[in-house]
């Protein structure tokens, strides 16, 4: 039977899934409790955005945006190491927090985690860019603080069968 | 504890030290890990490595992790070495794929060192 998820686009896009899995996902992996924030999602000069494609039945990406000092005490965090700088090894943490938020966000519905592929990551540094999607189904955008840093999780889909 | 013999297979390096560091807090010390960032890299690996315990991502580029296990089974590299999944797929389809492909455990992301120890180390008592 071919399956879709047009019947069960309520609860794809329940925002809080999204707080549940970003709050999962910086429990278990870096062993720190992180709440919503009501502020702008701008925070530092310098950003490292990580995307992660969806594919199959939902189209679209999960976009993990943080700033250079906030991406450093996130590696610092993950691997126990300090960081001068935002140096492969914290591009790749980042990207690895953003694998992890996009497969824990769609395994919050089985009928979207069965039929629901993830890209391998991709990471920007710089602030000059845009993610322009034409006509999104829906879109996700919740701002977080641990500690005195910041990060923004963006989920667009745009499309959806 | 004897010496325990590891691959990691994972993409990201930053992974492949979190793995390793929860192995080490499930009480699996002395260990030597072998480290690979992909499906193919862990064959050659293998070509020259003994090991008693593999653990691999499943989304990787050049070869991804059902890959790997596919090869590994049909080159018969690692005979009788567990072999568990560590990954962001979580569902039944996935889970059943990597089982289908000879794997013996399963471990999502993210995950704690505690759900690790769970899963390895029965692995190992029976290898």
């Amino acid at each position: 039977m071919a399956c879709s998820l047009r019947e069960s686009v309520h609860l794809v896009s329940d925002p809080r899934n999204l707080d549940a899995s970003v709050e999962e996902v910086f429990q278990l992996m870096l062993g720190v409790d992180c709440r919503r924030d009501a502020g702008p999602a701008e925070m530092e000069p310098e950003l490292v955005t990580a995307v992660v494609g969806f594919g199959g039945l939902l189209s679209g990406a999960c976009v993990f945006r943080t700033g250079g000092s906030a991406a450093m005490k996130i590696a610092a965090c993950m691997t126990g190491m300090e960081f001068a700088g935002i140096d492969d090894t914290v591009k790749d943490g980042i990207g690895e927090i953003c694998n992890m938020l996009a497969g824990a966000w769609k395994g919050k519905v089985p009928d979207l985690s069965a039929n629901c592929g993830l890209s391998v990551p991709a990471v920007i540094t710089g602030r000059d860019y845009n993610i322009h999607v034409q006509a999104p189904e829906f879109k996700l955008e919740h701002t977080y603080r641990f500690g005195d840093s910041r990060f923004a999780v963006t989920i667009v889909c745009d499309a959806i069968q | 504890m004897s010496e325990i013999r590891t691959l990691i297979v994972d993409d990201s390096s930053v992974m492949r030290k979190i793995v390793e560091r929860s192995l080490r807090q499930a009480g699996l010390d002395p260990l030597i890990v072998h480290e690979a960032g992909n499906g193919a890299d862990g064959l050659e690996l293998l070509k020259v490595k003994t090991v008693d315990l593999i653990l691999s991502d499943i989304n990787m580029p050049a070869m991804d992790g059902l890959e790997f296990l596919r090869q590994l089974r049909a080159q018969n590299l690692a005979p009788g070495v567990p072999v568990v999944m560590i990954t962001t797929e979580s569902s039944e389809e996935h889970v059943k794929q990597a089982i289908l492909a000879g794997a013996q455990g399963y471990i999502r992301k993210p995950f704690t060192a505690e759900q690790v120890k769970e899963r390895v180390l029965p692995l190992l008592d029976a290898a």
